[in-house]
């Protein structure tokens, strides 16, 4: 074998695969503009989505006495916790989150607007990573609150609009009150006049004095629709705060501790930190995009050397110069091993760059302040090596037993599975690097990118890994350039 | 021509059987010998699926013969295949021109995988651009080239690196009156220089101007060998009678 033969194979396939556009889409294209623009439309997507979730305004149908009842309850709450809720804020952003603003509303009974419950996530972000587990879990009960009582508008039933018939399926329940028994609350709901209807016995207060029974506190909703299914988890959450605060105030009424009522008291400690988190998340998402993009690095290049060259009909030309066929594969090996190295390194930096400076928000990104050890990046990827390498020789083996460019594509479609879905198991929370997973090919890969990310150095297990992929590598090279001296499948047409 | 020199090419008792996949054999040449020598236009003849293309094909190492072997410039096509590739340019319909390298990348290209360095590279496309009137399109992409320019592209690259043997499976099919003369003119021009061409064609008209001898296959046999006089001798008619008289008495 002749070095010289194989670099002037090797540049020639470079220079011919690069005038090929498909290849350069997927080579660079995709990663360099296609991903960051896709990520970024999805992220900003999610976040619009989510804040409109949190400053949504719903309309729900309440008689003035539920609402009354409704916003006597979140005052109790709110008088109750002030204080607490005073020193959060002193130590925290809460304004931003619009609670206390929205809270103090309460006492003038103001109506709610959007503009008013306008969030900034990033500082709600900064905000509740610096505060104590009690804090947050106070500022959460006080959102909570806030939501269901100043995010919504109440609208009188007997003010509802709502004709026509009940759409099939929709059947009005048995048991209701008086108020929601009415036909027109479930066509108010149906046509989305209303998201809910809520309502509370008149001697609501009475009931909870006597401390005797519950009080019924009903809510009519459709689960089929999102933002009535949202209605309702906001009754539930606030019926989650308020039942708790009442709880206690019974406890101490009756000289009971708090833990009477919670006999066994749950107290964790996480010793990951929040940065170890995310490096367990993001170990576990990267492998899997950065061997999915190399695969579709080599996985044109690859094709077109082959099937391409067979379907050109340039192969027998290339068959004929003096050279040998182990030449022939490692020349055009080399190329589409690079084209799978520079689409890996190309999408990990596009990801990278866009996570930063595109798409959270900076002060959440630097809340998140993930520090990788440099052992651990050089390590993980070192592993991009043997990825592309076997990717390269079995898309090149692949391509060489196709007749045709489409033919081979037909065949790489159950092998994008074959050799994406292992990677996959990264993102299996439960599975550990066991050693005999080491074997497993392309497993083994994504297991240990994982845990090499989360600062574990497994040494046996990143060996045998680059052993056993370096010997499959080597094993289909050989096995492409035996298929080079097959004339049966050299030139099947 | 000249006779009493030992041949270039020499094939013996040539034979390539294809297997289907139910089992089922194809004999697409049976014992097949034939010689040629340095400075001959040897002539290959036959009807379509006669075995023409698979006898150049094993003579070019593309194909292994199942049965018999070839020796050319004195290297077997079995055992030394790399030599024999080095001492011969093979032209079919099977040999394409990169769509996207310009017919100048795609002749260093093949220069370079012979060995030769880049001086000796530029100075034979310069004279074979020279050639073939190739100087107009050297540096355009192959797949702008109409096909008369592709194939004198093609024939530039089998002689490119100065072969010993060319072998050329029909190299005027398709082409038209000035393109073909081109290459019957580069033919003649090579067995000048005392080169052996191995040609198949169907254009008698080509073999007549040509041909100092020719072999007409049929059902995947020699059915003739000789010089086209011996041809004309044996029917006493022009060459195309005589070609179809062989095939109908062929064996």
């Amino acid at each position: 074998m002749k070095p010289r033969i194989v670099s002037v194979i090797a540049r020639k396939e470079l220079r011919d695969v690069l005038r090929d556009r498909r290849t350069l889409f997927f080579m660079m294209l995709l990663p360099i503009v296609v991903m960051p623009l896709l990520m970024l439309g999805i992220s900003k997507f999610a976040m619009k989505q989510s804040q409109q979730k949190q400053t949504r305004v719903l309309d729900v149908a309440a008689d003035p006495f539920a609402v009354n009842t409704l916003k006597a309850l979140a005052q109790e709450w709110t008088d109750a916790n002030w204080k607490a809720l005073m020193l959060a804020q002193g130590e925290t952003t809460f304004e931003a989150m619009g609670g206390l603003e929205g809270l103090k509303r309460l006492t003038s009974f103001g109506e709610a607007t959007e503009a008013d419950a306008a969030l900034d996530l990033g500082a709600i972000f900064r905000a509740t990573a610096e505060m104590s587990d009690a804090q947050r879990e106070l500022l959460t009960d006080a959102r909570a609150i806030a939501k269901l009582v100043t995010q919504t508008v109440f609208v009188d039933p007997a003010d509802l609009e709502a004709t026509g018939a009940l759409a099939q399926g929709v059947e009005i329940p048995d048991d209701l009150p008086p108020v929601l028994a009415d036909e027109r609350v479930t066509l108010a709901i149906q046509s989305k006049e209303v998201a809910a209807a809520i309502a509370l016995p008149t001697d609501a207060f009475a009931t909870l004095e006597e401390a005797e029974a519950s009080v019924p506190f009903h809510v009519l909703y459709d689960s089929s629709q999102s933002l009535s299914e949202e209605a309702h988890d906001r009754v539930t959450d606030f019926l989650d705060v308020v039942n708790r605060f009442q709880l206690r105030l019974r406890l101490r009424e009756a000289s009971l501790s708090d833990g009477f009522a919670e006999p066994l008291a749950l107290e964790r400690a996480n010793v990951a930190t929040a940065s170890r988190r995310v490096q367990a998340v993001l170990g576990g998402l990267l492998p899997y995009l950065l061997f999915a993009f190399c695969f579709f690095g080599a996985l044109y290049p690859a094709l077109d050397v082959t099937a391409g060259e067979k379907e050109r009909f340039t192969m027998e030309t290339l068959l004929l110069g003096p050279v040998s066929r182990l030449e022939i594969a490692l020349g055009k090996f080399v190329v589409v091993f690079l084209a799978a190295i520079v689409a890996a390194v190309l999408t990990t930096t596009s990801m990278v760059v866009s996570f930063t400076y595109g798409i959270l928000p900076p002060e959440m990104a630097s809340a998140f302040e993930i520090e990788f050890q440099p052992l651990a990046l050089a390590l993980t990827g070192s592993l991009v090596l043997p990825v592309a390498a076997l990717y390269s020789a079995l898309l090149l083996a692949v391509g060489l037993y196709a007749r045709s460019f489409k033919e081979a594509q037909s065949y790489t479609v159950p092998l994008q599975f074959i050799l994406i879905l292992p990677m996959m198991v990264s993102l299996l929370p439960d599975l550990e690097a066991d050693s005999h997973l080491a074997w497993i090919p392309f497993v083994n890969i994504s297991m240990l990118m994982k845990e090499l990310l989360k600062g574990n150095y497994l040494w046996g297990f990143y060996t045998i890994t680059l052993v056993s992929t370096l010997v499959l590598t080597v094993g289909a090279l050989l096995g492409a350039a035996w298929m080079f001296k097959r004339e049966s499948v050299m030139l099947r047409s | 021509m000249a006779d009493g020199t030992p041949p270039i090419v020499e094939a013996l008792g040539l034979a390539k059987t294809y297997k289907g996949r139910r089992g089922d054999r194809t004999e697409a040449v049976k014992d097949l010998s034939l010689d040629c020598r340095e400075g001959e236009v040897f002539g290959l003849l036959g009807p379509n699926g006669a075995g023409k293309t698979t006898t150049l094909r094993m003579l070019s190492t593309v194909l292994s013969p199942t049965a018999g072997t070839a020796r050319i410039a004195g290297h077997d096509v079995v055992e030394e295949p790399d030599r024999v590739r080095a001492a011969i340019g093979f032209l079919s319909g099977n040999t394409g021109l990169y769509p996207r390298l310009s017919p100048r990348e795609v002749l260093t290209y093949f220069g370079r995988l012979h060995g030769l360095d880049d001086g000796r590279i530029a100075a034979r496309i310069d004279e074979l651009a020279g050639l073939f009137d190739m100087g107009g399109f050297l540096d355009k992409r192959c797949d702008a080239l109409s096909s008369g320019m592709r194939q004198k592209v093609n024939v530039a690259r089998t002689a490119l690196h100065d072969p010993r043997v060319l072998i050329l499976d029909e190299p005027t099919v398709g082409l038209d009156v000035l393109a073909s003369r081109t290459i019957v003119e580069f033919v003649r021009r090579c067995r000048e220089e005392g080169r052996c061409v191995i040609f198949s064609t169907h254009i008698m008209g080509e073999v007549s101007r040509l041909c100092d001898r020719l072999a007409i296959i049929h059902k995947g046999r020699v059915q003739f060998l000789g010089t086209l006089d011996e041809l004309r001798e044996r029917s006493g008619q022009d060459v195309e009678e005589a070609f179809v008289q062989v095939l109908e008495t062929a064996t």
